[in-house]
């Protein structure tokens, strides 16, 4: 069977091949070829986009194009959420591969986070691994570690360098034993039908009569609807890293193993396709 | 109120292959097909120039 250490590589080296196309009423000076890409689960849309950006310049002019946007059927692609949960979220179950359309003009202030540069991702993932942390740690290892061991998480993910980010990442995500677990764990619980962009809460990997908690026992109280109850069909499928892990599997364990980089497991909650 | 489900060795060698095989299959859908796009993130390699 499979070593534990082989989940951490399929969910780094986890790849949605992606089609995107550009927006028809933007202005270009001849027809715009759509532009095939292979994009890691785990990384920022805005920062693995460069070479999207790169060929739609080709047919268009540098004054008509503002900042890039995504849009997936309509609904404008949040950058600051993980390519992967993107996927799950909004486009899990459809045919690959994932079509997005490129905007350039009309940016939707109400909807998305501007992102003028890569120094806004990488500000915004490293608070998510401060957040994460003092929800693990208390903010102890994050806080012992130099400037540089922050900048090597960063450069991990964005350069796609597995060992460069784990030899630091393990750090994060050690814990003592005789405690079972982190404090509390870092979880987003995300659904497409609430205005709500998503659930987060403090609960611990271990009850207080010592029990494992485990994935069920987290959506009994996050989320319930989850839940099938006996008899009945699924209504929802539970989406993390684009497979469905079963209810019983331990939290800790999930947390350790299926977390984003930026240290939250990131769960998809995702109507059952009814076809 | 916290829940809890206990764990039990069989439910515990269940889901952990779970999880493997459906990675496995994650990987068959969403890249055997396509392995010849291109990877957003190019691997750097440096190539250090020494004086002659």
């Amino acid at each position: 069977m499979a070593d534990d250490k082989d989940v951490l590589r399929d969910v780094w080296f986890g790849r949605i091949p992606t089609c995107f196309t550009l927006n028809q009423d933007e202005v270009t000076e001849r027809e715009a070829e759509p532009y095939y890409l292979l994009l890691p689960r785990v990384s920022y849309l805005t920062l693995v986009t460069d070479k999207v950006k790169k060929h739609f310049l080709k047919v268009m002019k540098q004054e008509d194009m503002e900042e890039m946007w995504f849009e997936y059927e309509g609904t404008p692609l949040k950058w600051h959420y993980p390519i992967g949960v993107l996927f799950d979220l909004h486009a899990s179950n459809t045919v690959l591969p994932w079509s997005i359309t490129v905007h350039f003009k009309n940016f939707p202030d109400r909807d998305l986070l501007r992102c003028p540069s890569h120094s806004v991702i990488e500000a915004h993932f490293m608070s998510s691994i401060k957040e994460a942390d003092a929800l693990k740690h208390k903010s102890q290892v994050v806080n012992d570690m130099q400037k540089k061991d922050h900048k090597q998480l960063w450069m991990g993910l964005q350069n796609d360098k597995f060992d460069q980010f784990w030899a630091m990442n393990r750090k994060l995500m050690e814990y003592p034993t005789e405690e079972g677990g982190f404090r509390y764990i870092p979880f987003r619980i995300y659904q497409t039908m609430s205005d709500r962009p998503f659930i987060q809460k403090l609960f611990r990997p271990v009850s207080p009569e010592g029990n494992t908690h485990t994935l069920g026992s987290l959506l009994k109280e996050m989320y319930p609807a989850a839940i099938p109850n006996e008899g009945q069909q699924k209504r929802y499928q539970v989406v993390i890293h684009g497979i469905e892990p079963l209810l019983e599997t331990p939290l800790q364990w999930l947390s350790e193993h299926l977390s984003h980089p930026d240290n939250f497991l990131h769960i998809c909650i995702v109507p059952t396709p009814t076809d | 109120q916290s829940m809890s489900l206990s764990v039990t060795p069989a439910q515990t060698t269940a889901w952990r292959r779970q999880i493997f095989e459906q990675l496995s299959e994650r990987t068959k859908k969403e890249m055997d097909n396509f392995r010849h796009y291109e990877q957003a993130i190019e691997k750097t390699v440096w190539v250090k120039k020494g004086t002659m």
